[in-house]
């Protein structure tokens, strides 16, 4: 029983990076039907921005350890949606629904956004201390304080997207575009500024996992890209641009890890979860819960 | 269609130019950058090749690594002849090919990108995990016979240019037209009767087994192999010299792998720089020339571009 | 601070054309790096790229090196490997023959240095190397040379000063990553073991660029081991695994064979990784250090924003002993210098230095330094024990 209460806790932990992360990938698929493999930039620079903000804060400026990181969450999210916009505008709008030109620009961009990281900050991890500290102990389960804060905070703003998506304006027209844009656009919804709120969410929501992994995991210039390939598989699992589906699959996936990485091992873990996702797609092509084409 | 293209009998004079160039350069390291360029454009090809189908084939690393492992083997660890290994590479993974297109064409546009991307990964991590093909190190020692030696590279030249050519001819076959026809609208060659997947899983195997020569070249041509040298980022690469080339044209793979094999030569020993101004290079090119490098010529010659999106 | 390294590139270019036009009044020698410079790996080679360009420094202020009347200034050329074959072959086609490198003063990665043997051998031309596989060894590769401290160096030392230190430890698991350095090591590390009558409860293995890694602790937790082994992690996924362990009340002796750089393992770790035992992490800014190692680890700080480690200081003894070996020839022919090099005596970091380990690999090609064994204290590295190999000594006693 105490088992299993940890490896649930041990999902939950890994799922609400993994879900955060999807989030953001299958809503820019689902809106601009690109593939953008410089996602894990987005989380990387915000990752970054926090561990040079929260010493810069508490030590020059004499802020209190939670007063620096907020700080620093916000300065996180502020250059983070100037970056997307930037990159919106200088590149994807020019490929929007091109599936290989969009896919080739955001590499060619994670080449240079890397390598700009790694100029800047050099390639040794960067820590930043925990703010909430101290570990907690659930149903016999042990994981720390700053964990649990994580998966709350990711519950809390995926149930936020979701309200979003589903109750308000902007919402319906992220998910008119997503289901027929060319519909859409007859019925006067202006496609290209709604692509570009549905890129900067994207963002932001990469934003927000990279802000609360920093204090968890060691920063390094590739932080982000170590997430994209699994959140790959989550989106496929989950139906490509179906917000419930990046959920589902999300925690599926990181149920897969615990459990395998604790019965097996990791690496076993990694390639059963590949193998998987093909024999999955198989059944069911179109993820469990995206649409027949 | 020989008469009707006098480009054509330039890209015979420059392969030949090639192989001569190959057999009669006297640096090692210009002959190895032909190699590398040719190598890189069988790879970019062969991906254009499946994009007439429409879907882009991530596992095009896969195979190319399938294709030297299997003449890797053959040659180190039972030790069959320099020819045979070598026949064996599109063999095998044409074969592999085959099952994989099967399994998979069911699926379209992005989902068969990812699922591909995940083949891939799962190979690797295969090549990995078995200690008897020499797990993350890779295997070592896959050296020509000593009386081809020398002559290797111009080898290696005319084996990848004859596999451009083939691959060329295929495409302004009857076949190529068909493959076309898939892209456009799949539902109408069903109409008159003609199996869709098929004609799909042929595009993969006939494209795989053109990598998969690569693939088996380059074993020879590097000595040595690693899982790590098969990474879905080889297909990456090989897009990135299909879109900078240009994917309207076959001679586009060819343009494009050239151009960004020298640019990536003549960035090589700047360390830490090599990937900022590659990036560069591809991001400005994309937004600058949409049609790429060839539909920049036709447009400067006045000529109307063919199919470029 | 760090944008200054990028900088040098165009720095150099504008001295090589001062240069020019002053007539070249000395030789240029080039030593090539081939290390990882991008992605995950990038920090090992950005450093050793760092250490290479100081030594060249110190030789070139010291007057540069002289050879059959000639003098010449080192130069680093440093080419990225991406930690594949492909590239490492490439690069090694590229140095040698485009560049015309002679000599490679460092080198990352078994795969690319598998690859660049295949051309640096049949040419002749000096390959060191910091790959930890006895498969880059041997009379068949003459030319390549080790210039760190592998498993066959350090297990042994390492190992038996574990077992003196906590006499009762009767059981261990293993964590390895999925690469060529944990292949290569792990099986020497569980025989090791073996012999020292400790046995091994698991071995696992987890994929490069896991980020998460609570399964895995959970499962060595439960089996309640009196050692965990970090075998080849590196310190920063060493440091998840502790973190995560201590949230789960595991608390027993903590080994890291590569754990190459306590500051990476403390700042992911913090207090969990108290006690640690780290076979390759010497403190290059402790009382041990010698004046060239705390000099150059000051300034890599600087520099870097991290302190040097095992990996990254080797080009700096390589290229000492390159300077040594070259004089002592009186030639930069690479066949020349291969030949002497086996015998020639070098101030290294650590101290006076040799090579040796033909009892090892039947050819002597391992770089003798010490193998230094420290462990986390307060969250800095402090030395407990070094031993010499054999060969150290007799030399050190010449």
């Amino acid at each position: 029983m105490e088992l299993f209460v940890q490896l649930l806790a041990n999902t939950l932990q890994i799922g609400a990076v993994y879900v955060l992360f999807a989030l953001g990938l299958t809503l820019i698929f689902g809106v601009m039907k690109i593939v953008n493999f410089a996602h894990g930039a987005f989380f990387t620079a915000a990752a970054l921005i926090v561990t040079s903000v929260v010493p810069f804060a508490t030590v020059e400026m004499g802020m209190p350890l939670w007063a620096g990181y907020l700080l620093s969450a916000v300065a996180a999210l502020v250059v983070v949606l100037c970056l997307g916009a930037l990159v919106y505008k200088v590149g994807f709008q020019h490929v929007l629904k091109d599936l290989n030109g969009s896919f080739i620009l955001s590499i060619g961009l994670l080449l240079i956004l890397n390598g700009v990281y790694l100029a800047i900050y050099g390639g040794a991890p960067r820590a930043v201390p925990q703010v909430v500290p101290g570990t907690v102990n659930i149903l016999g389960a042990t994981l720390t304080a700053q964990r649990l804060a994580l998966v709350i905070v990711a519950a809390i703003v995926t149930g936020g997207l979701y309200l979003l998506i589903e109750r308000t304006k902007l919402g319906l027209a992220l998910r008119a575009v997503a289901l027929d844009q060319e519909a859409a656009m007859l019925q006067g919804m202006p496609y290209r500024r709604v692509a570009l709120y549905g890129f900067l969410i994207g963002a932001a929501l990469a934003a927000c996992a990279g802000v609360l992994m920093a204090p968890i995991n060691a920063v390094t210039p590739v932080s982000g890209d170590e997430f994209l390939i699994k959140a790959f598989i989550i989106i496929i699992i989950g139906g490509l641009g179906s917000v419930t589906g990046a959920i589902v699959g999300g925690l599926f996936i990181a149920m897969i890890e615990s459990i395998g990485g604790y019965f097996f091992d990791p690496s076993t873990a990694t390639l059963a979860m590949f193998i998987l996702v093909i024999g999955f797609l198989l059944v069911r092509p179109q993820g469990i819960l995206g649409n027949v084409e | 269609m020989w008469n009707r293209s006098p480009g054509l009998w330039i890209c015979v004079a420059l392969a030949v130019g090639a192989v001569i160039f190959a057999l009669l350069a006297t640096n090692p390291y210009n002959t190895s950058l032909v190699v590398w360029i040719l190598t890189n454009a069988v790879l970019a090809s062969a991906l254009r090749f499946v994009l007439q189908i429409g879907e882009l084939n991530i596992a095009t690393a896969a195979f190319f690594g399938i294709g030297a492992y299997a003449t890797s083997i053959t040659a180190v660890f039972l030790g069959w002849p320099f020819w045979l290994t070598l026949l064996l590479a599109p063999i095998v993974a044409g074969a592999f090919s085959a099952l994989f297109g099967w399994v998979t064409l069911r699926t379209k546009g992005p989902y068969f990108l990812l699922i591909s991307f995940a083949v891939t990964e799962v190979i690797r991590l295969i090549y990995t995990q078995t200690n008897a093909i020499g797990g993350n190190s890779g295997l070592i020692g896959m050296f020509p016979p000593m009386a081809i030696d020398a002559y290797y590279p111009a080898l290696a030249v005319a084996l990848l240019a004859a596999t451009l050519f083939v691959l060329y001819g295929v495409e302004r076959s009857d076949l190529g037209r068909l493959f076309k026809a898939i892209e456009n609208n799949d539902a109408i060659p069903r109409s008159v009767g003609l199996n869709v997947i098929y004609l799909k899983v042929l595009c993969v195997v006939i494209a795989s087994a053109a990598v998969g020569l690569a693939g088996g070249v380059h074993a020879y041509a590097n000595n040595v192999i690693a899982p790590s040298d098969f990474t879905y980022f080889v297909a990456i690469l090989a897009l990135a010299y299909v879109k900078i080339g240009g994917e309207g044209h076959p001679f586009g793979p060819v343009l494009g792998a050239t151009v960004l094999t020298l640019v990536g030569q003549w960035v090589a020993g700047i360390s830490a720089w090599e990937n900022i101004f590659y990036g560069a290079v591809i991001v400005v090119t994309l937004l600058v020339f949409p049609g790429g490098l060839v539909g920049l010529a036709a447009r400067a010659r006045g000529l109307v571009t063919r199919g470029a999106r | 601070m760090q944008m200054a390294k990028w900088m040098r590139p165009l720095g150099a270019a504008a001295l090589t054309l001062m240069f020019a036009q002053a007539g070249a009044a000395q030789e240029t020698l080039k030593l090539g790096i081939s290390a990882p410079m991008s992605g995950a790996a990038a920090t090992w080679g950005l450093g050793m790229e760092w250490a290479a360009e100081q030594a060249a420094e110190r030789v070139n202020e010291e007057g540069g090196v002289t050879a059959g009347g000639k003098t010449y200034m080192f130069e680093i050329v440093a080419f990225d490997n991406k930690y594949s074959a492909t590239e490492g072959a490439r690069n090694a086609q590229t140095m040698l023959n485009r560049d015309g490198i002679n000599f490679i003063a460092g080198s990352i990665g078994t795969a690319p240095v598998r690859a660049m043997q295949a051309l640096t051998e049949r040419k002749g031309v000096i390959l060191f190397n910091t790959a930890w596989g006895k498969s880059v060894k041997g009379p068949k590769y003459p030319n390549t040379f080790t210039q760190m401290n592998t498993p066959f160096e350090i297990l042994s030392p390492f190992y038996n000063f574990i077992k003196e230190e906590h006499p009762d430890v009767k059981t261990v698991a293993l964590i390895s990553p999925n690469d060529a350095t944990g292949q290569e090591l792990e099986p020497v590390a569980v025989e090791t073991w073996k012999g020292l009558g400790v046995e091994a409860l698991a071995s696992d293995w987890y994929e490069r660029g896991t980020t998460e890694f609570q399964p895995i602790a959970t499962k060595i937790a439960s089996l309640n081991p009196d050692i965990v082994d970090f075998s080849a992690a590196p310190p920063t996924d060493a440091g998840s695994i502790l973190k995560e362990l201590e949230v789960l009340g595991w608390d027993g002796v903590m080994v890291m064979s590569a754990g190459t750089s306590v500051d990476s393992l403390t700042s992911v770790a913090g207090d969990a990784a108290e006690g640690a035992y780290l076979g390759a992490s010497a403190d290059f800014s402790g009382e041990t250090a010698t004046e060239v190692q705390k000099e150059l680890n000051a300034g890599a700080r600087e520099a870097l924003g991290e302190p040097l480690n095992g990996i990254t200081i080797s080009a700096y003894d390589a290229i000492m002993a390159l300077r040594a070996a070259i004089q002592k020839a009186d030639s930069v022919d690479p066949a020349k210098v291969k030949d002497v090099l086996s015998s020639v005596r070098f101030e290294s970091s650590y101290g006076p230095s040799g090579f040796g380990g033909e009892a090892t690999y039947d050819y002597p090609q391992q770089m003798l330094i010490p193998v230094i064994v420290t462990q986390v204290q307060n969250g800095k590295a402090v030395e407990l024990t070094r031993s010499n190999p054999a060969e150290l000594d007799a030399l050190l006693n010449e």
